[in-house]
């Protein structure tokens, strides 16, 4: 199997409705993870596994946690944003990524990435650089 | 009776930027920072476009100058960590990789 194109996990639509995710800085913690293309994630993903996960030098199973920014608001649409996040010095390859919610119960799942190609640093910096916090750009967007 | 539903927008697509035997450079991560800090419509009217885009240059001219710095900085810090930890010819290579 493979990655198939970026999603917004299902679950995760349905946990918005019961409270189960605050994007609220230092509120819930959001990791990232990475994965190999032998991952098969769908928006039918519902939480963290560390089945396909990469490895590699300087990363860690479970991925980083992200510096989520507070949810706000443009026009009619609402938004939540993530800061950039690097591993430094790592060699690792990686097709995509998870992005879950590491404080709630089960590390449920928010979206899956697909980089549509395995991108790779060897012994340098791999940099997951999120879209533009706005109302027609931002990661996680409610219109 | 609701007419509008509410909805999940699609996803944004992310972008994975990756480097082999070195770090960024400053200029790397300045043109990353000014995609964060300002972003130029391309239907807003030419006068106020071109002067937008015109700020955003200058802009990036002081984060490259100051981001330049930091880096400089950092490398003194790096240096006196290895001084003291009696490493001399690491802390010179250091300065001179720069």
């Amino acid at each position: 199997m493979a990655f198939t194109g970026d999603f917004l996990c299902t679950s995760f639509k349905t946990e918005l409705l019961t409270a189960t995710h605050d994007f609220t800085n230092g509120a819930n913690s959001f990791k990232i993870a990475l994965y190999d293309n032998s991952a098969s994630f769908t928006a039918a993903t519902t939480a963290y596994t560390a089945t396909n996960e990469v490895s590699g030098t300087n990363y860690t199973a479970t991925g980083q946690a992200l510096t989520n920014v507070t949810p706000t608001s443009s026009g009619t649409t609402a938004f939540a944003d993530f800061a950039d996040i690097t591993w430094s010095t790592a060699t690792i390859t990686a097709r995509g990524a998870m992005i879950y919610n590491d404080t709630a119960a089960g590390d449920p799942a928010v979206c899956i990435l697909d980089f549509t190609e395995d991108k790779t640093a060897s012994a340098g910096d791999f940099t997951v650089v999120f879209p533009t916090a706005d109302a027609s750009n931002a990661i996680i967007r409610i219109a | 009776m609701i007419k509008q539903a509410l909805v999940t927008g699609p996803l944004s697509p992310v972008m994975v930027q990756t480097t082999s035997g070195r770090g960024f450079t400053v200029d790397e991560i300045a043109d990353r920072c000014m995609e964060r800090l300002m972003l130029v419509s391309r239907d807003a009217p030419p006068v106020i476009r071109d002067q937008a885009v015109a700020f955003k240059d200058s802009m990036r001219q002081a984060v490259v100058y100051f981001m330049a710095e930091a880096v400089k900085s950092d490398r003194t810090s790096i240096y006196n960590i290895l001084m003291n930890n009696g490493q001399p010819e690491a802390a010179n290579l250091i300065l001179k990789e720069l």
